[in-house]
């Protein structure tokens, strides 16, 4: 039998997964931006299911903001990604050091 | 077990799946891929839930727009996959620990056996709508009237991502050649054109 | 759902003119600047300048006598936001100001700096004025979003583009943890709005449904320490301020603060404030690791915008004590902590932007070596920014430690306030070290300060402030304190 839990367990295995793989791929920031993806992906799914059961449409007009600005972001992230990369040849987090102290 | 219920395990299953190949991938266009399919069976979710506009955007602007942008950059930057690996293999046993244990407290908190949740879904249960309901009408109708400045920001967060990428991307290479079109038609014939009189030519 | 007809009226659009206002003279200035040849670059800075000032006539010119609502009640207008806005209009001035010169210096002076800045001001206003958390996401993203594309402004230098990247990831994962968290009090509560999310958490306390708030609310907890940068969710706070452009850091290290405060506020106080058992427990360890460790690694610092990004955090910790009061007094003196704290930023990296010149940026502790001899007035500036940070009196930043710490041992938390004495004295010693190697040190170079007179005057005018509120603080804790009546 299908419930409101079975959908919150799907988003929380979903923002699980996205939380180890930011600890697993520390050094590649394209797969960080993605697990960053996956992240909202789990509280959208949530929003949408408490917006079902609750029978209230607030959650899903949040989640259509959501997707809006995830957009926005993603643009602004590969784009100073871009600027990342010409400027030091390289998206490895690990030789991202020059800022220490 | 419904065929409602086979198909949200399915679709589950899958999201699971591929949600894990994004971050197990060893190549960031496979990762894409994953993430690509993770969003597709996600949207079938989301229709089970009965949230078809949002279904339909997810597929057409995320996996539309928003990861191919990530393909053309991952495919533009020159990206040394082997170099990105490492320690990946180091970091397996403390990531899958941290992941276990923050899924065990979620699922204690959200799981069927939760008493706040059970109370939300036994004090509100689910309206399944008919045929004739239009999730999209239902968006529509308040997003322009009761979510007006919501709408609004939204647009001026739009308007901010086009403005920072450009100023930090487009870039002016000296040696391009660009068109002018003012000069183009400010052209005269004469520039271009000389006519000159001369003696015809007399084949022998 | 009943089809209603909305009219203009219900929207009550006069009460959000100021921020309608802005965001308009936002596009224009990025219309105008487009079509300006370079060396007319001026006019956009002068326009910016002015939507600044006239925002603020216009948001002066609509006093708060009770609390007011716009756009179905997404908007409020009251004493809180009126004070908090007010303050990020003006701090915004005087960034504004004080990056003339060095983005000229440094051929950056493109009208995307005032575009980028005038819609980060936006989002801020908007922060502080949102109703429920669907607009107080939407403020922060186009705040955040700002502030990303302008650390990376100057793109030509790796060290901001670094910068950028890390606070772009770190940003990103607390805005996701922020909407997670929303979700769950959203299903919780069943409303996005404060005042209906209150009202739920009041009746639902007693039943078993405070596990999932609690739940929620540690995403949410965990995303503002994110925000405003306490311990353990600071790491990205020195490398920004570090990396980006001084006058970008000093943008970062001032307004934002108060929105910061302001999202505090409008999430915890008003939305769950039933809570209030649980995450003052959380905000607790935020604090006094905050001061910890803000205080003793800034001790270490040779670069003085590292050492500053140390200090804030130290700072952040401390204004947080005003919130672990949870009385209205404690929240008047967090307000009054946080206002003096974005002064002090302003002035502190200001005099950084006001030492820097072509090619060169005066970012370390000895670059103001022998500063008296070069300039004693601006070496008094320094020095009483320095003892402000510091809390020695009789400056502004004494009087907030002062209303922050009788505010706990107010409620009895003495050994909270030992604790915030015991690290102040800690901080001492660095801000003192700069006063000492200003005054007692060679000077390793001679050349006179230049920048212009506009620069020199804030500058000036930023420093004094901060004596002369010192002197006089009773206007501006009355004013906090009438905020929370």
């Amino acid at each position: 039998m299908i419930t409101l839990s079975s959908y919150l367990i799907l988003s929380a295995i979903l923002f699980a997964i996205s939380v180890a793989g930011i600890f697993l791929n520390r050094k590649n920031v394209v797969v960080l931006l993605m697990c960053i993806e996956l992240m909202l992906l789990a509280a959208n799914t949530n929003f949408i299911a408490f917006s079902h059961y609750l029978n209230d449409s607030a959650g899903q007009v949040f989640v259509f903001f959501i997707l809006t600005v995830a957009a926005a972001e993603a643009a602004i992230g590969l784009a100073i990604l871009v600027v990342l990369f010409r400027n030091r040849r390289t998206i490895d987090v690990d030789e991202l050091n020059e800022l220490k102290g | 077990m419904t065929i409602t219920d086979f198909l949200f395990f399915v679709f589950a299953g899958m999201v699971i799946m591929s949600a894990l190949g994004v971050v197990t991938s060893k190549n960031p266009v496979h990762s894409i891929m994953f993430l690509v399919l993770t969003f597709f069976c996600s949207a079938a979710i989301w229709l089970m839930l009965e949230a078809e506009f949002l279904a339909i955007i997810l597929v057409l602007v995320y996996v539309g727009a928003v990861m191919v942008l990530f393909l053309f950059v991952v495919m533009m930057l020159d990206i040394n996959i082997v170099k990105m690996r490492q320690g990946f293999v180091s970091y397996l046993p403390v990531g899958i620990a941290f992941a276990v244990v923050i899924l065990a407290i979620m699922v204690w908190v959200v799981g069927p056996a939760s008493p706040d949740v059970s109370n939300t879904a036994a004090l509100h249960q689910a309206v399944t709508h008919g045929a004739d309901y239009s999730n999209t009408k239902m968006l529509g109708k308040i997003i322009y009237t009761d979510y007006v400045l919501a709408f609004e920001i939204a647009a001026v967060i739009l308007l901010v991502a086009i403005i920072a990428a450009i100023s930090l991307t487009l870039r002016r290479r000296p040696g391009t050649k660009h068109q002018i079109p003012g000069e183009q038609i400010k052209v005269k014939r004469d520039d271009r054109l000389k006519i000159i009189s001369m003696e015809a030519e007399v084949k022998k | 759902m009943t089809a209603e007809i909305i009219t203009m009226g219900s929207l009550n659009i006069v009460t959000a003119m100021p921020e309608i206002f802005l965001l308009i003279m936002a596009c224009l200035v990025l219309l105008v600047d487009l079509y300006l040849p370079a060396e007319k670059r001026q006019l956009t800075y002068l326009l910016a300048q002015l939507s600044l000032i006239i925002t603020l006539v216009l948001m002066l010119m609509n006093p708060v006598t009770h609390t007011t609502l716009a756009f179905n009640e997404f908007y409020i207008h009251d004493p809180l936001s009126q004070v908090l806005k007010s303050f990020i209009l003006i701090i915004s001035f005087g960034v504004f100001v004080y990056s003339r010169d060095y983005l000229a210096q440094r051929n950056i002076f493109k009208g995307e700096f005032y575009v980028l800045g005038l819609f980060a001001i936006a989002g801020m206003m908007l922060m502080v004025s949102a109703n429920n958390m669907l607009m107080l996401y939407l403020g922060l993203e186009l705040l955040s979003l700002c502030l990303y594309a302008l650390v990376a402004y100057n793109r030509d230098n790796a060290k901001a583009s670094e910068a950028a990247m890390k606070y772009f990831i770190l940003g990103a994962i607390a805005s996701g943890m922020l909407l997670y968290g929303m979700s769950i009090i959203y299903g919780l509560t069943g409303s996005l709005k404060f005042t209906d999310i209150a009202t739920a958490v009041a009746t639902g306390t007693n039943s078993a449904q405070h596990i999932g708030l609690v739940f929620g609310l540690v995403f949410i907890v965990v995303a503002i320490g994110f925000k405003l940068g306490a311990v353990p969710f600071h790491m990205w706070i020195p490398d920004v301020y570090h990396g980006a452009p001084t006058v970008v850091t000093v943008f970062i290290g001032s307004a934002p603060k108060l929105a910061g405060f302001a999202m505090f506020m409008r999430l915890l106080v008003e939305g769950l404030g039933g809570l209030q058992a649980d995450w003052q427990q959380m905000v607790i360890v935020l604090s006094v690791l905050s001061m910890a460790v803000g205080n003793i690694v800034a001790i270490a610092q040779a670069n003085l915008k590292r050492m500053l990004a140390y200090s804030t955090i130290s700072h952040i910790g401390f204004l947080l004590l005003g919130i672990i009061a949870t009385t209205p007094d404690g929240y008047a003196a967090a307000m009054f902590y946080t206002i003096s704290y974005a002064l002090m930023a302003l002035g502190g990296f200001g005099m950084i932007i006001l030492m820097a010149r072509k090619g060169f940026e005066a970012e370390n502790i000895a670059d103001f070596a022998g500063l008296n001899q070069r300039s004693p007035w601006f070496a008094f500036i320094m020095s009483i920014l320095m003892l402000s940070m510091a809390g020695v009196p009789p400056t502004l930043g004494f009087w907030a430690k002062v209303a922050v710490i009788s505010a706990v041992i107010d409620v009895n938390m003495v050994w909270l306030a030992i604790l915030a004495v015991i690290f102040s004295i800690v901080g001492v010693f660095y801000y003192i070290r700069i006063i000492k190697v200003m005054y007692f040190d060679e000077a390793t170079e001679n050349t006179p300060i230049e920048c212009g007179r506009d620069m020199q005057l804030t500058l000036s005018t930023n420093g004094l402030a901060i004596l002369a509120l010192g002197l006089y603080p009773a206007a501006l804790m009355a004013l906090c304190v009438s905020v929370f009546k």
